[in-house]
């Protein structure tokens, strides 16, 4: 109950460079107010600007109290003071995304979309291959290299065996 | 010659191309080292959990990351002068074969003795005797005597060509007006396959090269036939 209390001291929206929370819980941001000096990001987590410049009154209660020693503070007005010096805790700044699923199936339409690309050429464009690519060409070719003895040294004829007139094992 | 789904380089057929061979692995497995190297630091950065961007000094990693690049450039300059040199060392060749690049075809004078020229030609597709390489076959093949160190002088006709032969290590430019000189000294014999390497108008890839490396005795027959 008093943590409520204290969360409706942040709830406020009383002027520019103020950012309300939706509720405890929900992870949207609200409408970005245009100007505004702060600025936090993972590599640059705590600014020296705080987070809510303009400060009712009650708010303003609770910075003086800030002033004096922090055993005093119950533990829902230290969350409210975190809240008025920072945008979010860590936990929420580095909170996963969903980006992800959007940019992997992106990805995806594009591969499919090659590939009909690809398919099409293939019928309609391509011309006829060269006798040289069936595969009775391809064996007579290959045959004319091993008996050129082509890359016999560690390329294609040393993997043949001339004596069993197989490929070596 | 090469064959399908080769990953590198093609045999060595002369002794330059077995040095240019083992200075290609020692230099790929440099590149190999550094590639993996930077692969590994890149997926490092992007799934670490720290965030300080602000290292402002950092004295001794940089002097590592300058020092250490220098040593490997050392390593692979120094095998690669020695081969550059071992190129162009005196060799007294037996015997100097002329070719002369035109679009699209090579041309090849043997005038040490009597006077031999012929044209090489490719084989075009339709005509291929079964079983030969397409695009790779000429009509008149070089035939040149093996284990014998042969000039070559290289020049064209008309544009800019190259005349290569990669399991040789050969490749030289032919230009128009330029007398280029290459030696050329093969350990096995057989057939040797090259194409055209300088761009030179529509049929540029359709002007290779075919070595035929003979015994001499074969050499002298085929030359006393061809004149």
């Amino acid at each position: 109950m008093f943590f409520r209390a204290a969360w409706s001291l942040v709830l406020r929206k009383t002027g520019p460079g103020i950012r309300g929370m939706h509720s405890p819980g929900t992870h949207g941001e609200g409408k970005m107010p245009p100007y505004t000096s702060y600025h936090a990001q993972r590599t640059y987590p705590m600014p020296d600007e705080p987070f809510c410049t303009e400060l009712n009154a009650e708010q303003r209660a609770l910075k003086e109290k800030e002033k004096g020693s922090w055993t005093q503070l119950s533990h829902a007005e230290k969350v409210a003071l975190y809240r008025l010096q920072f945008h979010e805790t860590f936990a929420e700044m580095n909170r996963r995304s969903n980006e992800w699923k959007t940019v992997m199936g992106c990805v995806f339409f594009f591969f499919g979309l090659t590939a009909l690309l690809i398919w099409w050429q293939r019928v309609y464009v391509f011309p006829e291959k060269p006798i040289t690519l069936t595969d009775e060409w391809k064996a007579q070719q290959l045959q004319r290299i091993l008996d050129m003895k082509g890359n016999p040294v560690q390329g294609l004829a040393s993997r043949w065996d001339y004596e069993k007139k197989e490929w070596k094992k | 010659m090469a064959h399908p789904f080769q990953m590198g380089l093609q045999d060595a057929t002369s002794p330059i191309m077995e040095e240019l061979l083992h200075f290609h692995d020692h230099t790929l497995m440099i590149v190999f080292l550094i590639s993996s190297l930077v692969l590994y630091i890149i997926s490092t950065m992007l799934t670490t959990k720290l965030t300080h961007t602000n290292t402002m000094d950092a004295q001794e990693v940089e002097t590592v990351w300058t020092i250490l690049p220098a040593m490997i450039l050392i390593l692979i300059a120094l095998p690669s002068l020695r081969i550059l040199y071992m190129m162009d060392e005196i060799n007294n060749p037996s015997l100097t074969v002329k070719t002369m690049g035109h679009q699209w075809y090579w041309s090849y004078e043997y005038t040490d003795y009597e006077d031999l020229n012929f044209d090489s030609y490719m084989t075009p597709t339709q005509e291929l005797k079964p079983g030969e390489l397409r695009l790779l076959e000429v009509d008149n093949r070089v035939v040149l005597p093996m284990e014998m160190t042969i000039r070559m002088l290289i020049s064209s006709e008309d544009v800019l060509h190259s005349w290569a032969v990669p399991s040789l290590g050969l490749k030289t430019d032919a230009i128009p007006g330029r007398l280029n000189q290459t030696t050329l000294m093969a350990m096995r014999p057989g057939l040797y396959y090259g194409q055209c390497s300088e761009i030179c108008g529509s049929n540029h890839s359709f002007m290779p090269i075919v070595l035929e490396l003979v015994p001499l005795s074969y050499f002298e027959k085929w030359s006393a036939s061809m004149l």
